[in-house]
């Protein structure tokens, strides 16, 4: 039976994640091409397009970056397929190129964006606001704050993007990704038909004669996408009184609880704003000027604040406007009680944050580890055995960021997907320190490759550790150019990692198992005592993908069969953490150890045995 | 209006924390409960601290803040203890008793918090504390992993969340497995029985 995403009538009613909505709202509004980059809080979107794939009608990719992703969502627009493109906000940065220029020359099939923002950095190296790229760009910007919006802007956003023939932004943030709801069903009538572009290239090709044409058509149709906005029945006014609060994304479900529980409902007035960019200015002057103090909710940076702040000054309206502040944060994620202090603030209301228990101090922490049989920490602890801490670390994006921590201590910076290579050859040129580079599948496709080509063509003395677990790992075990494609459910290509490396020009290559701990430390002995650009692809499934998906069981554990300074030595060094301790000295977890056997090669302490159940 | 009830929900990855905060979401929605939840799980495959919040009745936020919940429920002792000042003044802590020592404390470097100083610390903010061995109930009921499910028995029991024992139950049988549903409801019937017998 079909999954009820494809296969559930209108009217039903189903608990969905946020993200699962945003599928299903797609779907309602007749997408038939989905392309996208993985990266949390995005990932559900393509994982459940992925997933449904088998019974879906639409088409569907994991591109190997953002840009490429936009790309080709961008090509599937243009020929007039309703399209979707998803990724996590820092890959907008990545996709920032195409955008720009898809939003000159338009998308006739229909293009919307999803942007998974993340304030408070739940799994991301930033908490840019990515509001600002619709503003950037100048397309329309719909943020949902509940399951259900999630699906209907969903719908809503590709049906305007499709009438507009321009992209337009859905924009959520990690707490709306992963919220979930009760979302009833409309009508899924099936992918949109073609509308593409023909041969016009006076039209789709940006040549200077044809963008300064263009500009002016961005703006044109961001006063279409005005009056959209005005009219938008997710831009919606309710209460009474003289204070005002005008709030957009997640900040509106705090703002309803907030008034709910200060007894402020229906005493202020309220400007509901989902449709967020262009702001409906004439309602937006009319409530300003209803109101004595108006409180802006928004998280991170002050847009609709500053855009009303101008409207109030161009108008003449003599209000109040209270943003960020001491109150209202420009950093992190709002709360209920964020939200209550300051609308009450406002409104000359008391309150009174409620009463908690004080937080016991010094509890043992769960800091996020590499899992125990990771053959990154394998592939670490070789790297330290020869290197040690007389090289520099650049790292990149992945689990093994992971190995920043203690005693691994195997990343000394890092900027962004791809970073390894380029950044590890800039900082080795500049400082005469030797550089290792870690860099996982996923993300060398991603951008790593541009990287070793600059290296290989400017003579970078680098060495490069490609950290290969055949897999992208983080975000939840996608697919990408290099996985065994006899695992996915539709016909692909695989690319061979070493092949590519070799043809980009680097001749010092090594392939190693990083579970074999003595011909891993001797390949970068090799690595080290030579120079130029270096790669050492280290090559082993991770360990959740190998037990889950490759379906493979290790028959035997290991064992401490002596305690001792050097095992001692070995637990400290290695931190798997299927280590323990008791009364009995340092032992081995059977149940937690994968039997990836990296210790018994270290110490004749450790000893492998068949498991005991 | 229906009631409104925020829910606390704290584990360790690989718990089962998520599964199990879906499943209550289901059983209220089943029930024709309004329902929002959330959850913050970018680490939750390795071993970090999994939180997740159930508001029923009409709130519409995805989280809840300090001092918010009326029901807190805890797969794991220390994570109950950390997770704490979460709990309304007055709220009831439904919590398990069965530790997993965090790698620090494993290796001997860190110290696990005695049992009853989680206790203490919940019986002085809350109006009521149920605490049961959940993994040895699950085990008993005959699965390790039903262990959750003892624990949302005995939270559903304890009468604060308008979620029925009944509910519960109906939403078992309606989303899982079939082979797992017979173990999962004698695991809900253990901790209904733990929480009765306190």
């Amino acid at each position: 039976m079909a999954h009820p995403l494809l296969a559930g009538a209108a009217g039903e009613r189903h608990l969905l994640l946020g993200n699962e909505a945003i599928v299903r709202g797609a779907l309602e509004g007749g997408v038939g091409f989905v392309s996208c980059y993985p990266g949390t809080p995005s990932s559900e979107v393509p994982d459940t397009f992925y997933r449904l794939s088998p019974d879906g009608d639409y088409y569907f990719e994991y591109s190997p970056n953002e840009k490429v992703a936009l790309e080709v969502g961008g090509g599937a627009a243009l020929a007039g397929a309703a399209t979707l493109v998803t990724m996590k906000h820092v890959g907008v940065n990545v996709a920032a190129d195409p955008l720009m220029t898809l939003a000159y020359i338009g998308a006739p099939g229909g293009l919307v964006l999803l942007s998974a923002d993340d304030p408070g950095c739940h799994s991301s190296q930033n908490e840019q606001d990515n509001r600002i790229y619709g503003r950037l760009a100048g397309i329309p910007v719909l943020e949902p704050a509940t399951a259900q919006e999630c699906k209907d802007m969903a719908r809503d956003a590709l049906l305007l993007a499709r009438r507009l023939a321009q992209p337009v932004l859905l924009r959520t943030t990690t707490r709306v990704n992963h919220l979930r709801g009760a979302v009833e069903f409309g009508e899924r009538p099936g992918p949109a038909p073609l509308a593409g572009i023909g041969k016009t290239p006076m039209r789709y090709v940006p040549i200077p004669a044809v963008a300064r044409q263009r500009h002016g058509a961005v703006l044109s149709i961001l006063d279409a996408a005005r009056e959209a906005s005005e009219a938008s029945p997710w831009n919606v006014e309710s209460g009474a009184g003289d204070v005002g609060v005008v709030a957009s994304g997640i900040s509106r479900a705090y703002l309803a609880d907030a008034l709910a529980e200060t007894g402020l409902e229906g005493k202020v007035r309220v400007f509901d704003l989902g449709f967020t960019h262009p702001l409906p200015i004439e309602r937006l002057a009319a409530f300003l000027a209803s109101v004595r103090t108006v409180v802006v909710l928004e998280e991170l940076e002050p847009l609709v604040e500053k855009e009303l702040r101008a409207l109030a000054q161009e108008r003449s309206i003599a209000v109040r406007i209270v943003g960020k502040g001491e109150l209202l944060p420009r950093t992190g994620e709002y709360t209920v009680q964020i939200v209550a202090r300051a609308v009450c603030a406002a409104a000359g209301a008391d309150y009174a944050a409620p009463e908690t228990a004080p937080a016991t101090g010094n509890l043992p922490m769960r800091p996020p580890n590499l899992c125990a049989g990771c053959s990154h920490r394998a592939a670490y602890y070789a790297v330290r055995q020869v290197f040690g801490d007389d090289a520099y670390y650049s790292s990149d994006i992945g689990c093994y960021t992971l190995g920043i921590l203690p005693p691994l201590k195997a990343a000394d910076f890092l900027l962004c997907m791809g970073s390894s290579v380029s950044a590890g050859s800039g900082f080795a040129r500049a400082s005469g320190q030797t550089v290792v580079g870690f860099i996982g599948d996923s993300t060398f496709f991603h951008s790593g490759i541009t990287g070793l080509v600059n290296a290989v063509f400017n003579n970078h003395d680098v060495v490069v550790m490609v950290l290969d677990n055949r897999t992208t790992a983080m975000t939840g075990h996608q697919p990408h150019p290099g996985v065994d494609v006899s695992l996915m459910n539709s016909p692909h290509a695989q690319l061979d990692i070493e092949s590519v490396v070799r043809g980009l020009g680097v001749n010092q290559v090594w392939k190693v198992k990083p579970y074999n701990v003595k011909a891993t430390m001797k390949a970068l002995e090799e690595a080290k005592a030579a120079k130029g650009v270096r790669v050492v692809i280290a090559e082993e499934p991770c360990v959740l993908f190998a037990r889950r998906t490759l379906k493979k069981s290790a028959p035997q554990a290991a064992y401490v069969a002596e305690q001792g300074e050097d095992t001692r030595r070995v637990v400290e060094t290695l931190a798997c953490p299927a280590f323990f301790k008791d009364e009995n000295g340092y032992g081995v977890d059977e149940n937690a150890c994968s039997g990836c056997m990296v210790c018994v090669q270290l110490i004749k302490n450790f000893k492998a045995r068949k498991r005991s159940a | 209006m229906q009631q409104r009830t925020r829910i606390y929900l704290t584990g360790v990855g690989g718990q089962g924390s998520l599964t199990a905060t879906t499943l209550l979401a289901r059983a209220a929605l089943g029930q024709g409960i309004e329902v929002t939840a959330g959850e913050i799980h970018g680490m939750a495959q390795r071993g970090g601290v999994v939180e997740s919040f159930i508001l029923l009745g009409g709130w519409k936020s995805p989280k809840l803040g300090l001092g918010e919940a009326d029901l807190f429920l805890g797969f794991e002792p220390l994570e109950t203890l950390r997770g704490l000042p979460y709990l309304k003044k007055g709220g009831v802590v439904v919590s398990s008793t069965e530790a997993l020592p965090p790698v620090a404390v494993s290796l001997g470097v860190a110290e696990y918090p005695e049992l009853d100083k989680v206790r203490t610390a919940a019986e002085s903010v809350a109006a009521r504390a149920f605490f049961l061995p959940s993994k040895t109930l699950g085990l008993q009921a005959g699965a390790v992993q039903s262990g959750n499910f003892a624990l949302l028995g005995a939270a559903c029991a304890v009468g604060v969340a308008p979620v029925s024992v009944d509910g519960l139950k109906a939403a078992v049988r309606a989303f899982l497995k079939p082979k797992l549903v017979d173990i999962n409801l004698k695991a809900i019937d253990l901790g209904v029985a733990a929480v009765n017998n306190q």
